[in-house]
């Protein structure tokens, strides 16, 4: 299938979760999915599409936390990004490491790092903090601020 | 299961006429290549002091400190060693055809006391007559003139320590004019009190 | 967990970018694995959004000391692609170059590393002779033999100068016939088909549901290559070839990367011989609010940046992902149910960045700990002393 046909495609089959499609160039697309939607996206990205999972970036605007999936297709050279807007007070969402296991590093670390819960996801623990770094400190949140009055600041950091 | 072992054997053979491959550093000394990136030094003669090598640095290992007395005005720049990276952005950056600081081939940097590790060079610096505020340094305000050519005359401070540089004007000249109340127009200024003067009258 | 085992420390003196990998052994059989990572968590994601786009290009060059241009590559591609623009074609020259001299020697590198646990110092040490020509040619290019600052967001920092072209095709050319006859060397020695055929095998299928990358997939069989499939600098305007193997296991992989530095030495010594003239630099005044994602296929895999940016000229957020983030979990499906003595080489053989495989502490079904991971490089040398011996009593 071309390009097109795949972006025609996409915006029938899931009319009613797609709110908003960004084309941004020849080789990037930007779809906006409701939160209950991932999975059916997800699942017929990887599953049908064949497209590999590249990685999951979590963002924290003001108004909401933002989690982008980007899948790539290769034999097209496009890279499809699906992007759900989160509530800032409690964000939850379901899981997809059931579906494909590239998933399950990267939840859990952006369940430590910004605090979003993930639904089903198999074993929440620690990736990359310390035993001791408190709970509910999320570093990468806007409002971070250092919780440890001993730590040194050298020139330039 | 032959053919291996004879090819290995004459790659042995090869290495032991050559002798070892390590070079006998400390004993003899190590030059590298003219286009390695070693210590950045400044150079006094051309360098103007205007601070972007400050500004643009990522580590933030270039400082400054400004002594405004009266007598003998001078501004600091200072480099941390410690804290360098080699980049090249302030080489990049330096205004004075990039050789105000530039990257030298020094590499053997190793040192005791992390107090010492810092350069430094001294520039003088211009001075309000009114206030005694930093304007910049001497050398900064003639760049900023010939860059700008016969635009410097609209500016009392530029065209005052141009033509003071070239020794056109001394003090004596500039007390012996009459003061019809406007004297403060030929004097050099900082940025507030030019103002104040302009659009102000005594 | 962490109460019953008593792990030699992962800040060891004699080690840079420590991780913890923890076996379960039942004999001689490794019957479970869990991989603890974060030690060098260093927050260089938070770090680059309080510099500027052009300083954080220095910031995310030293992520990794070895794979030192991938990041910045991905990064500048990624802030190109905001606006979107493309570099002039000098620019894309001098950026491929550089990163194929840094595969040369990572590849190197590694198989130095990979000789020394299988008890070959020799390699180690020759292998390392030859990667010391490459780091010169480097240091004649750029000015530094490691963090080589060439990159910066609309081009190149700085040129080449087309005096030192000549020398530096030499020194690579003076490394060619010692790589031939160490490929020869490597693919017919029978004392390593015994030790690495059919060892740590990872199929086709658990390739693409990990979603692994780089030689650790292209040697199970699924051919994909950022530089194939999405081209970018001069690799479209290059004749050639993306190596693939077909069994998966750690044969493969050793044969994937050696091929790979001799395609990488041909794309090299083509770009330095047809350099075009023109501009290096676009001097992007700012960048406008948008986000862009860049990648790039690093010496281990595929890197990619994702870069969103709110029309200041800080990055408003950064993501960094390196391959080795996709290829460490694939140790859960390849070390299980092999032996201690092979855990070594197989846990080495997905090029993890540094020799983190020395970090390994093995404890049996009690919790008590047996094993050290000096102790597993020891038991992988012995393992190939024992092979020896026995094809020369054949």
């Amino acid at each position: 299938m071309t390009r097109n046909e795949i972006i025609d495609d996409l915006k029938k089959r899931f009319k009613d979760d797609i709110t908003n499609i960004f084309d941004k160039s020849e080789k990037r697309v930007y779809v906006e999915i409701k939160p209950e939607s991932l999975e059916r996206c997800a699942t017929y990205l990887f599953k049908d599409l064949k497209a590999r999972f590249n990685i999951a970036s979590g963002v924290d605007t003001r108004l909401h936390i933002e989690i982008l999936y980007h899948f790539s297709i290769e034999y097209i050279n496009l890279l499809i990004s699906l992007r759900v807007k989160l509530k800032r007070e409690k964000p939850v969402i379901n899981s997809l490491a059931p579906v494909f296991k590239g998933a399950n590093w990267i939840e859990r670390e952006i369940h430590e790092i910004l605090g979003v819960e993930f639904r089903g996801h198999p074993d929440l623990r620690r990736l990359l903090l310390s035993e001791d770094w408190p709970e509910g400190v999320y570093p990468l949140r806007r409002d971070y601020t250092e919780w440890d009055k001993t730590a040194i600041r050298d020139r330039g950091v | 299961m032959k053919l291996p072992k004879i090819r290995e054997l004459l790659e042995a053979i090869k290495a032991l006429i050559t002798g070892p491959y390590t070079t006998k550093f400390p004993y003899k000394p190590h030059t590298p290549h003219q286009n390695f990136r070693g210590q950045p030094k400044f150079n006094p003669d051309k360098c103007v002091g205007c601070l972007a090598c400050e500004a643009v640095c990522p580590v933030e290992a270039i400082d400054h400190r400004d002594i405004p007395d009266p007598q003998n005005p001078k501004r600091i720049m200072i480099h941390y060693t410690d804290t360098c990276i080699f980049c090249g952005s302030c080489e990049a950056a330096c205004i004075a055809d990039n050789e105000g600081i530039k990257l030298s081939n020094e590499w053997d940097l190793a040192f005791f006391d992390r107090t010492l590790a810092e350069e430094t060079i001294e520039k003088d610096l211009e001075l309000c007559e009114i206030c005694g505020e930093v304007i910049a340094c001497k050398d900064h305000l003639k760049w900023i003139s010939e860059k700008i050519g016969e635009l410097t005359f609209s500016n009392p401070t530029l065209y005052l320590s141009r033509l003071k540089s070239l020794r056109v004007i001394d003090e004596n000249l500039i007390a012996a004019s009459k003061d019809y109340g406007r004297s403060d127009r030929t004097k050099m200024l900082c940025a507030r009190h030019r103002r104040e003067t302009t659009l102000t009258t005594q | 967990m962490a109460k019953s085992v008593i792990p030699i420390g992962p800040y060891h003196p004699l080690q840079e970018e420590p991780e913890f990998f923890r076996l379960t052994v039942d004999g001689e059989t490794v019957v479970d694995i869990d991989v603890n990572i974060g030690y060098n968590h260093r927050g260089i994601e938070k770090l680059s959004e309080r510099k500027t786009f052009d300083q954080s290009t220095f910031v995310i060059e030293r992520i990794c000391g070895i794979c030192s241009t991938s990041h910045p590559f991905a990064y500048t591609r990624a802030v190109e692609d905001i606006i979107p623009v493309e570099v002039p074609p000098r620019a894309k020259y001098i950026r491929t170059i550089i990163a194929e001299g840094e595969r040369i020697h990572s590849h190197l590198l590694w198989l130095g590393l990979a000789g020394h646990f299988l008890g070959y110092n020799t390699v180690y040490m020759w292998v390392w002779k030859l990667r010391e020509e490459i780091l010169d040619v480097m240091e004649i290019l750029s000015g530094n033999r490691n963090n080589y600052a060439m990159f910066k967001p609309g081009g190149v920092r700085r040129d080449i100068n087309p005096d030192d072209i000549p020398s530096a095709v030499k020194k690579i050319d003076s490394i060619i016939p010692t790589l031939n006859r160490l490929k020869k060397a490597i693919v017919d020695d029978p004392v390593l088909h015994v030790r690495l055929k059919g060892i740590g095998i990872l199929t086709k299928e658990d390739a693409i549901d990990y979603c692994a990358l780089g030689p650790t997939s292209r040697a199970s069989g699924v051919a994909k290559d950022v530089r194939k499939d999405a081209p970018y600098g001069a690799y479209d305007q290059i004749d050639w070839d993306m190596i693939v193997a077909e069994n998966g296991d750690v044969f493969d992989k050793v044969v994937v990367r050696v091929l790979e530095v001799f395609e990488s030495i041909k794309i090299m010594k083509t770009c330095l011989k047809n350099l075009p003239e023109g501009e290096i630099d676009l001097n992007i005044a700012d960048i406008p609010p948008g986000e862009g994602i860049g990648a790039h296929e690093a010496p281990r895999g595929e890197t990619f940046h994702y870069v969103r940016s709110d029309g200041t000229n800080r990055p408003a957020r950064h993501k960094v992902r390196a391959p080795t983030f996709m290829n460490l979990p694939t140790c859960n499906s390849t070390v299980i149910g092999e032996t201690i003595s092979d855990a070594a080489i197989i846990l080495a053989s997905i090029d993890p960045c540094y020799c983190c495989t020395e970090r390994i502490a093995v404890r049996n079904e009690k919790g008590k700990k047996i094993y050290s991971g000096k102790d597993l490089i020891r038991l992988s040398q012995q393992k190939t002393e024992i092979i020896k011996r026995k094809m020369r009593i054949k």
